[in-house]
């Protein structure tokens, strides 16, 4: 098992505890991670997509170019990163006349755009390729008696016939196996499939909107269930739901929504072992007294 | 009553050139239903965004800032009894506006053409070597000459040669 690891823009500034996970939890597990030197953003939808397709697909191509001349599929935890990558390829193989474009375009850089490597998920290589059961067996902290809820990335289900590999993408349920393999119980409640809405624009063009369409899934959380934490497996989920429960707590003027919120690969390093403070130690819901109690010290 | 006196009777053509046939939309709301920006002030109503564009009310189109508070979820995309493709319809609209009206171009093209990046990956070092990571990481930012080839090739694209005082070094 070898990918090239598709790092984009947010994981590698704003969260790098969780490319530190990701780079030490992956190998340890079999999944052998190469960087792709010199990839750029994946393009953001909210940029070229928005207003020049061809230049967006020339971007997205040239992050394939990179993996193409290494011979490795590109996995990603940033879910638009994924969906945008996902997109791209498939107007880049389906369009020819796109595609010779793009390929004009990279040509003086001395790239090409095969289309001969493909765009993964992390929680699609975790499940699929990498397993449960090695999941469990690499634990050194399980997380037996932990309450969970977990957020699966809305790019990662729709459209699913461009970017789905949970069956159905409607019905999800691998993000909630490989938290289950930690050893946590899963619980669920009624706004679980809805997005985080921390995407695109909405909270820059309208953070009212936004806030409330947060606060009613949070809301429902903790009315809901008895969720010690939350389990993302996206930069965007993450902060997201970590930043909003400051905003409703600032707005209700307590401290009652207060999930410590997770990455998929961050809450399994912690259990595997590898340091806190290396993995876990960005954040604005605290997450160190859940962590003390999940390592026992 | 809405004036259909003067309208662009080919705007449909112009924005769905690169997003799929919108005529099969028969504004049945399931789009809207299921989208997270429809709760924003004001909504994003992407079958009412379908609808002026079949109907080719341009001016209005073109002060609407709605198709950019998607979230790109995808979520109507899924959902459209049609086969439309509502995300898609959504950023062509935003195209069409970008190229009508350059003050819509974000502010994040120039900023990757600049660095490759929306986030200033060589100005955190500190936050990276405190996890144990390397402080520059292996994207273009740590290779200058590439950065030189990745801005060549978008100065060939029409966003760049369109808007050439967008993109100084």
């Amino acid at each position: 098992m070898r990918y090239g690891f598709f790092l984009g823009c947010n994981v590698p500034a704003v969260r790098p505890d969780v490319e530190r996970a990701i780079r030490l939890t992956m190998p340890a597990l079999g999944a052998e991670l190469v960087d792709l030197e010199g990839s750029v953003c994946c393009p953001a939808f909210g940029a070229f997509p928005s207003a020049d397709e061809t230049a967006g697909l020339a971007v997205s191509a040239w992050n394939f170019s990179i993996a193409e001349e290494l011979g490795v599929d590109l996995v990603t935890e940033c879910g638009s990163c994924y969906s945008s990558l996902r997109l791209a390829r498939k107007k880049l193989l389906e369009d020819g006349e796109k595609r010779e474009a793009v390929n004009r375009l990279l040509k003086p850089a001395g790239k090409c755009f095969r289309g001969t490597v493909a765009v993964r998920h992390i929680i699609d290589v975790l499940y699929n390729d990498v397993g449960t059961e090695t999941i469990h067996r690499a634990l050194k902290f399980p997380l037996d008696g932990v309450n969970a809820t977990v957020q699966y990335p809305c790019h990662t289900l729709f459209p699913s016939e461009v970017v789905g590999f949970d069956s159905p993408s409607g019905r999800p349920r691998m993000l909630r196996e490989l938290v289950e393999a930690l050893g946590a119980t899963v619980q669920t409640y009624s706004r679980e499939l809805q997005c985080c809405g921390g995407a695109g624009g909405f909270v820059k063009g309208s953070f009212a909107g936004a806030s409330e369409f947060a606060f009613k899934k949070l809301d429902a959380m903790k009315r809901e269930t008895e969720a010690q934490l939350i389990v993302v497996s996206c930069i965007t989920c993450l902060e997201h739901l970590d930043r909003m429960q400051n905003e409703m707590n600032r707005k209700n003027g307590d401290t009652a929504c207060a999930f410590p919120v997770f990455d998929y690969n961050q809450l399994l390093a912690v259990c595997m072992g590898f340091d806190p403070a290396q993995v876990t130690s960005i954040s604005t819901i605290p997450r160190d007294g859940l962590i003390s109690r999940i390592t026992k010290c | 009553m809405t004036d259909l006196t003067n309208v662009n009777t080919a705007l449909w053509r112009e924005i769905t050139e690169s997003c799929g046939d919108i005529r099969k939309c028969f504004n049945c709301n399931t789009c809207v239903a299921g989208c997270p920006a429809a709760e924003g002030s004001p909504p994003l109503l992407i079958r009412n965004l379908v609808r002026k564009v079949l109907l080719g009310l341009e001016d209005g189109l073109l002060e609407d800032e709605t198709p950019w508070l998607c979230v790109t979820c995808s979520a109507c995309e899924e959902m459209c009894p049609m086969g439309v493709h509502p995300f898609e319809v959504c950023l062509a609209i935003r195209r069409w506006q970008s190229r009508n009206d350059e003050t819509f171009i974000p502010a994040a093209i120039p900023e990757i053409f600049e660095t490759g990046h929306t986030q200033a990956l060589g100005q955190v070092r500190e936050k990276r070597r405190a996890v144990g990571l390397d402080e520059v990481p292996p994207t273009i930012v740590k290779f200058p000459e590439l950065l030189e080839k990745f801005r060549e090739m978008l100065r060939n694209t029409d966003i760049v040669k369109d808007n050439e005082y967008m993109f100084k070094e």
